[in-house]
């Protein structure tokens, strides 16, 4: 190549013109991707591909989940309408309603006044005794002495009889101080029933079983207290029991001494 | 010094690119330019595609369709669980008719032995406080301390017997007319409540297992109730048995009383000269 052509191309070269052609030409030229449908074995792949993974999401995906959702559904009715049916648990409800009127009126009947007494010494007494006022009770012995009496002075009886006589009128005192502290706890357990009552109106069959333990506990709680009215009961029993046993101990020992002292009185005479 | 050599320098800069020497270093560094601007072809093998979509197949097999099928496993056993285990349709209505025949077995034959009469009296009076006593109806308790005096008589005069003796006596009325108007009270109550159990017998026939949480509750607070109930028919024994006991009591105190009179009369005699 000679010195002219080199200084041509050289020309050529560093023309604007060329300058502006090459650049278009390269960016002309630049391969564009397009892939061509048959003759590319890429398509064919990703054609397999895919439709296997369309059959896989219908196999392995869909038909489960379709079975999920019976199955859900399934379990769904099967609750709205065998376990937790709305009726049934609206009715249940209701019955919270009606049992409430129904305790609200044998509490009421326990509200007819039941005292007779007719006398002021006894009226008092029983005013007190059926008031199921707790804060009655200290005064109950002043109202009880008032009208059965105070055990006798020393004078009048030998000291086993006035110790027996105050036994029993403790026993008796007691006896009717626990019947109002029972009258009591039993108008608190009513209140209490009531409350309970009130809300199981509005309670859920899920939080139902919270009141029904509460009302356990409550259960246990009263079957506590009526124990120890009964305790009260069987000590008072056992008191008049061990009365009736007392007496015939002290008349064998009054029939011993009489039989003495008549023993003694005939053989003074003998002699 | 500097300033010249840098003038000189800039200069023959200057120089070199108005040259045509420099429009070709120009044109080559613009070409290159667009070469580097073009984003390189990402060009995937057939092997990077298949590896890719045996992937996604792998997931979807095992990632997504192993615990689908669990889960559908699950759900399965739960059902079943649920439906022929735990509350089988045949076992709630079995327990519902069990319900029904129990109530329609010993529902009626108690209740007829609860009311069977138990009236005694043969005489007109206490023919008549046994009618007011067990008629279950507090509408009758006014009637009580009539029928009661004229079967038992009125409390004394105050001429004909000693105060102490009057008071003990009215006491000892006035709790045994309580004892019999709190029984009545309770015959009443213990019959509505004995009703309120056949509703809730009743309900349970026709409840279904979610409802029955709701039934029990009421069930527990009723027999609270009842507690509550029983304590008062306690409380009322409990006044009548300490009544009998300062009754027998003060009768001991009275004797007492009176031994200690008739010694000092015996010894007023005596000692007489």
């Amino acid at each position: 190549m000679n010195r002219q052509t080199i200084t041509r191309i050289e020309n050529l070269l560093t023309s604007r013109f060329v300058l502006a052609a090459m650049l278009i030409a390269a960016i002309v030229l630049v391969p564009s991707r397009a892939l061509s449908q048959f003759v590319d074995p890429c398509c064919a792949v990703i054609t397999t591909g895919l439709n296997t993974i369309s059959g896989l999401l219908r196999n392995v995906v869909a038909a489960p989940l379709r079975s999920i959702q019976q199955i859900q559904q399934q379990t769904a009715g099967f609750e709205q309408q065998v376990i937790w049916p709305a009726d049934a648990i609206n009715r249940a409800r209701g019955m919270a309603t009606l049992g409430q009127t129904q305790f609200r009126q044998m509490n009421q009947l326990y509200q007819i006044p039941v005292a007779s007494a007719t006398l002021p010494a006894p009226q008092r007494l029983e005013q007190m005794l059926l008031s199921a006022n707790p804060q009655n009770v200290a005064q109950v012995s002043q109202q009880y002495n008032s009208l059965y009496g105070p055990v006798m002075p020393s004078q009048d009886a030998p000291a086993p009889v006035r110790d027996l006589v105050d036994m029993t009128d403790a026993e008796a005192q007691a006896a009717m101080k626990r019947a109002m502290e029972i009258d009591a706890l039993a108008n608190l357990e009513l209140q209490a029933a009531d409350q309970m009552n009130r809300q199981l109106q509005n309670a859920a069959p899920g939080s139902a079983p919270i009141l029904e333990a509460q009302t356990g506990a409550w259960l246990v709680r009263a079957n506590a207290y009526t124990q120890s009215a009964m305790a009260e009961l069987v000590r008072v029993r056992s008191i008049e029991l061990a009365n009736a046993g007392a007496q015939i101990k002290m008349s064998a020992t009054q029939t011993t001494g009489l039989r003495n002292a008549a023993g003694t009185l005939l053989q003074q005479g003998a002699h | 010094m500097e300033r010249q050599v840098m003038k000189k320098t800039l200069l023959a800069f200057r120089e070199m690119l108005s040259k045509r020497c420099s429009r070709v270093t120009a044109a080559v560094l613009v070409l290159l330019l667009v070469f580097a601007l073009i984003p390189p072809g990402a060009n995937a093998g057939i092997g990077d595609i298949v590896s890719i979509l045996i992937s996604i197949y792998g997931t979807l097999r095992g990632g997504i369709g192993g615990p689908l099928n669990t889960i559908l496993s699950v759900n399965t056993s739960i059902r079943d669980l649920h439906q022929q285990v735990v509350w089988p349709v045949a076992s709630l209505n079995q327990a519902r008719g069990f319900v029904s025949q129990v109530t329609g077995q010993y529902r009626n034959a108690m209740w007829q032995i609860h009311t069977l009469p138990t009236d005694s009296a043969t005489l007109i009076n206490p023919s008549q406080l046994e009618a007011v006593l067990r008629s279950g109806q507090t509408s009758g308790i006014a009637q009580i301390q009539a029928a009661y005096q004229r079967l038992y008589q009125r409390l004394p005069g105050a001429n004909d017997a000693p105060a102490a003796d009057r008071n003990m006596l009215d006491m000892d009325d006035a709790f045994a007319q309580e004892a019999i108007k709190t029984s009545v009270v309770s015959d009443q109550s213990g019959n509505q409540m004995l009703s309120f159990a056949d509703t809730l017998e009743q309900q349970a026939g026709q409840a279904a297992p979610g409802s029955t949480p709701l039934l029990t509750a009421q069930a527990q607070i009723a027999n609270l109730e009842s507690q509550a109930f029983l304590q008062k028919m306690l409380a009322t024994e409990l006044r009548e048995e300490a009544a009998r006991l300062a009754h027998d009591n003060a009768v001991r105190k009275r004797n007492a009383g009176a031994t200690r009179n008739l010694r000092d009369q015996v010894h007023q005699v005596l000692s007489r000269p």
